[in-house]
């Protein structure tokens, strides 16, 4: 199941999906509800999202998971329900998948701070992505996927977590900002450091997502391709969020101009490239396009 | 030791993040009986404008300001009692309150405003994350706050930024209140569409606004 997904990467880019919460809103979840609660209260519709995404042509999607660590389920009370709601996400990702297709068990940051800034140990983040690790590998995924790190030392505790209850690949992507000094998380680590720490670690791919827009993406591949052997995952937002003439808002980023850096990020050296806020299943459908015309020359 | 060695020790302090010297200063301007509105505005401002800049600057981050702003606070917590002591009601417009509004649970941007708005000498009331909107009115209330902050990181719960400015209209408030907005997705044309008085791009440029709107700057 696993080394397809190699030989895959090794031979053409391969294509992740876009944002699932956004998707999960303009299907009715309600406001300060997490998503997880939907993969036990509405399976069908969080199932017809990943649908939705492989059906554009992503070759992997991720669970419906981000905020499932017990940790954040914490903040809704629902830490009791973590790995149920975990279990399900992979579960619903698996019955979406068409044989052959992918499925990356998401694990997305707990929101606290470490020792010193905040309260929270190593030790005790680690547990938590351990026991989410746990249940998304219970569900069926192929791989899982730490998401959005803006702390390389969460992201490293989150690694050793998840290793030590699955053998499975396990890829890491963080938040970086583009910096006049180069690209770096909020903590501070800059994205060399991050991917060849990561890769020291044990991690199966590294990668950026989230805040740099696709155009910003390519140099921050190109930064991650030369510190690390791993295949480098590439997953942008889709600009700034902005607000809509009818009140409603949406993202700076127009789906031509999204997909139009895509070549550059495939070129820069992006072995996994997906979307992030801001991506809907057309901008997957559009990268899929170029993804595939590439192939063929 | 002259009076500008301490201040320039006192912004070295902060700059360094060193809470115990940060507040060792502090204690010794209280007990040699300095001014201690020239000590926060010479001594310890100078050094989290200093903190500020070097953030702006992609030389410091989120680390780094937290611990400096630490450091304000446990000066400020030294200083802030002999002030109100001394200058009493005067300082009454610097009361904040702040949180995330009702839906959201984020909050490390949130604690962050919060801390440097400490850091930078106002009394700050946090009410936390999934804050209903009466609340914010009810706590300012109480706290006696003028300036109110909320907080939003999804573009899906900022309508609560203009649900609150609207609460504060039907109710005949509006004037009572400088209202800033803060989040990922609020930007300067958001906060002047729904009427805001204020928006801040981060957490040092909050501080900014903050002492404007309260007419300390």
């Amino acid at each position: 199941m696993i080394i397809p997904l190699f030989d895959l990467v090794r031979r053409r880019t391969v294509l992740f999906d876009g944002a699932i919460g956004t998707e999960l809103m303009a299907r009715g979840l309600g406001l300060g509800v997490p998503p997880e609660v939907w993969n036990a209260e509405k399976p069908d519709l969080v199932r017809e999202v990943h649908a939705a995404y492989f059906e554009a042509g992503a070759d992997i999607v991720s669970t419906n998971s981000f905020g499932g660590t017990p940790l954040k389920l914490a903040a809704h009370g629902l830490e009791n329900r973590a790995f149920a709601l975990n279990r399900t996400a992979a579960r619903l990702a698996r019955e979406a998948a068409p044989s052959g297709r992918f499925v990356a068990g998401s694990l997305g940051p707990t929101g606290k701070f470490l020792e010193p800034q905040g309260p929270a140990t190593e030790a005790e983040l680690a547990a938590a992505y351990a026991e989410q690790a746990r249940a998304l590998v219970e569900g069926g995924v192929d791989v899982l996927i730490i998401e959005t790190q803006y702390d390389l030392r969460e992201a490293l505790a989150a690694l050793r977590g998840v290793q030590s209850v699955s053998p499975l690949p396990v890829f890491v992507t963080m938040t970086f900002g583009a910096t006049p000094r180069g690209y770096f998380t909020i903590m501070g680590d800059p994205a060399a450091r991050a991917a060849a720490e990561l890769e020291q670690a044990g991690a199966a791919a590294v990668g950026a997502n989230c805040t740099l827009t696709s155009e910003q993406m390519v140099g921050c591949v190109r930064v991650l391709r030369a510190a690390t052997t791993l295949p480098v995952i590439a997953q942008a937002n889709a600009g700034q969020p902005v607000q809509l003439p009818d009140g409603g808002f949406g993202y700076s980023q127009s789906i031509e101009e999204y997909v139009r850096h895509v070549p550059d990020i495939v070129a820069a050296g992006a072995g996994f490239v997906g979307g992030c806020c801001g991506t809907n299943p057309a901008h997957i459908r559009a990268m899929a396009r170029i993804i595939h015309r590439k192939e063929q020359t | 030791m002259t009076k500008s060695d301490i201040y320039t020790k006192m912004s070295e302090a902060i700059v360094a993040g060193d809470r115990q010297a940060a507040r060792a200063l502090a204690e010794e301007a209280v007990r040699s009986g300095f001014d201690l509105l020239e000590v926060v505005e010479q001594g310890y401002m100078p050094g989290i404008q200093r903190v500020g800049a070097l953030w702006e600057q992609g030389e410091y981050f989120l680390p780094e300001l937290i611990t400096s702003a630490e450091a304000m606070k446990s000066a400020m917590a030294v200083l802030n009692p002999e002030l109100n002591r001394r200058e009493g009601a005067n300082r009454a417009g610097a009361r904040v309150v702040i949180g995330t509004v009702e839906g959201d649970i984020h909050d490390i941007g949130k604690n962050l405003v919060a801390s440097m708005l400490q850091a930078g000498g106002f009394e700050v009331t946090d009410l936390g994350v999934d804050v209903k909107l009466e609340r914010f009115i009810e706590a300012a209330d109480a706290a006696g706050a003028g300036l109110i902050c909320l907080s939003a990181l999804l573009t899906t719960t900022m309508s609560n930024q203009r649900r609150f400015l609207d609460l504060l209209k039907e109710r005949g408030l509006r004037n009572k209140y400088k209202v800033l907005v803060g989040g990922a997705p609020a930007s300067r044309k958001w906060a002047e569409e729904i009427g805001a008085d204020g928006f801040a791009e981060n957490a040092v440029a909050a501080v900014k606004v903050a002492k404007a709107l309260a007419g300390l700057a």
